[in-house]
């Protein structure tokens, strides 16, 4: 076989007295399609951060193409071949989508007034390959948040790289996107070789031909993804423990059928709202009820995350919503107002305080002192242990799972009466993703009313007493989880079909 | 394609309207250089040289303009090139008195000098950044009051020729056009270079900077390049202040200076043409305005701070900004 094109040679990364990667060695040869799995906190983004030069590690070499890399910057491994997408969208906002592109298409001349048309051509073929070519002029805040993944792969590509590096290309993507993205890294050149970080699991067979598992900084295994799957100690760290949430015990009985008698926590009526006076939602309608978990599912640019944030009042809604919060009509009312009203958001992406410590973090919300103070601090620390053991730590140094449980933690220190939830699965690893089920089941049982807006189908079924489909602006249908559950079909036929206009 | 947010044919009728916004500005900036260049045959001749002023100053807040606007990190010593262009600029009127040579010399020099304590600033960000050019601006300063001929007295300069065979130019008017000449020249290739793709870089470093690393590119130097364009901009205005007072001393590269230039550009939000007529309006608040409510200058630059950051600017400002982003 020929040299390998990247190898790690024992390669750590410590933040303080904590190894966040250790001793990590790996081979890879080019055109390889390799897979990078593991709990949240295993330390693979950061893994994937030495390899681009974002960060240096601590010890150990990196070698690539026959040069011993691991002194240099970010941008001259770039220059060597090396290209990376990020974790979250980190995309110029203010430039084009054809702008984002044409900032990593190489070999141009730093004085050109136009774009040579080779480079426009690179360009347009790289949004090709990622099927935005219609977007080229866009901004790109308007772009949805799954195109903005598609464009984070497409950045990458213009740069022509030998060495693919992408952190959860398929986080926060519908199932029918994410079956692109299969096909997409598929049909890339094969001369290309690719590492990925994923959690998903059937992209990650579906793409690779060699998978690595790293829990707590440490390489746990290497293999096919099938001999992967089926290694004691990978389904002990990794997969065994989201084996028994896949069949959390949803409330009983009770989950089925509208429970009439109650009257709800929050009443949506004729919700309209829209982005640069494009509508993206007209006349939704819908109860979340106390003890109960309500699921919004649909594609992404389908408004999930807009209907959350309009009913927590950060997007505006339009002429004739009605958003009523027991029995008080809160539509005219700030996000603040709201907030001490009893709505409580964990936002898509977490936004965290870069700058502040889990602690501090803490010790920020309060809940209206006219309302009951229902949690306090140490109970939360009950509920998140892993949040105990870091609470002098700041987000950059917590792992996925971690974060997602901070900005859980978060809004339920306020004592919220309905918890809007945008994608908390997100990017994280499935034994997480089932602790995470097991904390929303619990927090319905003592009695919270819970709106979950969720790509994570599985997870949605499983939690949910009931799920609405979001779908062109409206929902298109609304039914108890456990029908759905009997019949997964109904949902298929409604997410997977492109309804829209081409 | 049904995963985005709006569909196509809105952003098409979205974008309509631009088209219409970019013939008005074209029309009212025509409209403008009319004005600016009759001037001198309108006004008294203290308000000429007001304007005149006002224009140097409209140069200043295009430099700080290309680090802040573009770049994302806010300058607070633009005013230290200035001086070393200005003083340049008085230096060589010994030798000539040929106005475009002081400003090409004066150019050079605001290069050289940015080119050299840049390597300082770009070590650094946003914050530390606008704290290192500072402390750059006023070493740059006492150094001035410490060394150069004249000491904090300042020197007086012959005035300057436009072209060679051409008398010398003492009224302020024509010291006022050649001045505007000058500075609708800088303004041009300043235009040109924020279409170049060296300035689509800087607007990705502004945006998120590892990206352009991860891009292949060096930011740090993509930094420092702009650093000495704008000094050599700074440059070029302190050989167009020589021209208009025909005297430079050390006080001209006072902190308040470099604080208009970097307000001016502030309140541009992002365009130069916005960054000009802030610069404009701010030398009008503090020498024009401030003159005829006797002396309150300082109060009235206060307030129109207040009034422009209030006032919805990036909607005034998004009709050029847009124009600006359109051609690239």
């Amino acid at each position: 076989m020929s040299a390998p094109l990247l190898r790690l040679d024992t390669v750590s990364r410590a933040y303080g007295a904590r190894r966040v990667v250790d001793e990590v060695s790996l081979d890879l040869h080019p055109g390889a399609r390799h897979a990078l799995i593991g709990p949240n906190g295993a330390g693979k983004s950061t893994l994937l951060h030495l390899i681009a030069g974002t960060l240096r590690p601590t010890s150990g070499r990196i070698h690539y193409a026959g040069h011993d890399i691991h002194r240099w910057p970010a941008h001259r491994r770039a220059r060597a071949g090396i290209a990376r997408t990020w974790q979250h969208p980190t995309l110029a906002r203010p430039l084009t989508v054809v702008q984002n592109v044409l900032l990593a298409v190489p070999g141009q001349h730093m004085a050109v007034l136009r774009e040579r048309p080779r480079a426009s051509a690179a360009a347009l073929d790289a949004l090709a390959q990622v099927g935005l070519a219609e977007h080229a002029q866009w901004p790109t805040s308007q772009l949805s948040y799954g195109d903005q993944r598609r464009l984070e792969v497409a950045v990458a590509l213009a740069a022509q790289p030998r060495l693919l590096l992408l952190d959860e290309p398929s986080a926060g993507l519908a199932t029918t996107e994410v079956a692109r993205l299969v096909e997409l890294i598929r049909a890339l050149p094969t001369d290309i070789a690719v590492l990925l970080v994923d959690h998903n699991l059937d992209v990650v067979s579906a793409v690779a031909d060699t998978v690595t598992v790293l829990h707590h900084g440490r390489h746990l295994t290497t293999g096919t993804p099938s001999d992967v799957r089926a290694h004691p100690d990978v389904r002990r760290v990794y997969l065994a423990e989201a084996d028994h949430t896949d069949h959390v015990p949803t409330t009983p009985g009770a989950a089925n059928g509208p429970s009439a008698a109650v009257p709800p926590v929050l009443r949506v009526r004729n919700l309209r709202a829209g982005h640069h006076g494009a509508p993206v939602l007209t006349g939704v309608a819908l109860d979340v009820q106390a003890g109960r978990v309500s699921a919004v599912v649909g594609r992404n640019g389908a408004g999930k995350t807009t209907l959350i944030n309009t009913i927590a009042g950060l997007h505006p809604a339009l002429s004739g919503t009605e958003i009523v919060l027991n029995d008080r009509l809160v539509t005219g009312l700030s996000a603040r107002r709201r907030c001490r009203a009893g709505i409580g958001l964990v936002p898509q992406g977490r936004r965290l305080f870069a700058g502040l410590t889990v602690a501090e973090h803490l010790a920020l919300p309060r809940p209206h002192p006219g309302r009951p103070r229902t949690v306090t601090a140490r109970q939360i620390l009950d509920l998140f242990p892993a949040l105990a053991e870091r609470r002098h730590h700041r987000p950059h140094q917590l792992s996925g799972g971690e974060q997602q449980m901070l900005a859980l933690a978060r809004a339920l220190l306020a004592g919220p009466q309905v918890l809007l939830l945008d994608e908390p699965s997100e990017g994280l690893a499935p034994a997480i993703v089932g602790q995470l089920a097991a904390i929303i089941t619990g927090l319905a049982a003592t009695g919270s009313a819970v709106l979950l807006a969720e790509q994570n189908l599985a997870l949605a079924l499983d939690i949910a007493h009931d799920v609405a489909v979001l779908d062109r602006g409206t929902l298109a249908l609304h039914a108890p989880a456990a029908d759905l559950r009997a019949d997964p079909a109904r949902l298929h036929d409604v997410l997977a079909v492109p309804t829209g206009s081409t | 394609m049904t995963t985005t947010l709006t569909p196509p044919s809105t952003a098409t009728t979205e974008h309509r309207p631009v088209g219409r916004a970019v013939r008005l500005v074209r029309v009212a900036s025509g409209i403008v250089v009319a004005v600016a260049v009759a001037l001198p045959w309108m006004v008294n001749a203290y308000v000429v040289s007001l304007a005149a002023t006002a224009l140097v100053m409209a140069v200043l807040a295009m430099s700080a303009q290309l680090l802040v606007g573009l770049a994302g990190q806010p300058p607070l010593g633009q005013a230290a090139y200035l001086l070393v262009g200005a003083y340049t600029a008085a230096t060589l009127a010994t030798l000539t008195n040929l106005g475009p040579i002081h400003l090409l010399a004066a150019t050079t020099a605001g290069a050289i000098a940015a080119a050299v304590t840049g390597l300082l600033a770009v070590r650094v960000r946003a914050t530390t950044f606008l704290m290192v050019t500072f402390g750059v601006g006023e070493l740059v300063h006492a150094a001035a009051s410490q060394w150069v001929p004249g000491g904090s007295e300042g020197t007086h300069t012959p005035p300057v020729v436009a072209l060679p065979g051409l008398p010398p130019m003492v009224r302020p008017g024509w010291v006022y056009l050649y001045v505007l000449a000058c500075t609708l020249v800088i303004g041009a290739a300043v235009i040109v270079l924020t279409r170049t793709r060296f300035a689509l870089l800087l607007r990705g470093i502004a945006a998120h900077e590892p990206r352009v690393q991860a891009a292949g590119h060096h930011t740090s130097r993509l930094l420092l390049a702009a650093y000495t364009l704008a000094g050599a901009i700074a440059g070029a205005a302190g050989a167009l202040l020589v021209a208009v007072t025909r005297y430079v001393s050390p006080a001209d590269a006072a902190m308040g200076i470099s604080a208009i230039a970097l307000a001016a550009a502030l309140i541009g939000s992002g365009s130069m043409i916005g960054a000009c007529a802030a610069a404009i309006l701010l030398v009008a608040a503090r020498d024009w305005a401030g003159g005829l409510l006797s002396g309150h200058g300082s109060t009235l630059l206060g307030l129109s701070f207040l009034a422009l950051a209030y006032l919805p600017r990036h909607r005034l400002a998004g009709l050029f900004t847009r124009r600006d982003r359109e051609g690239t």
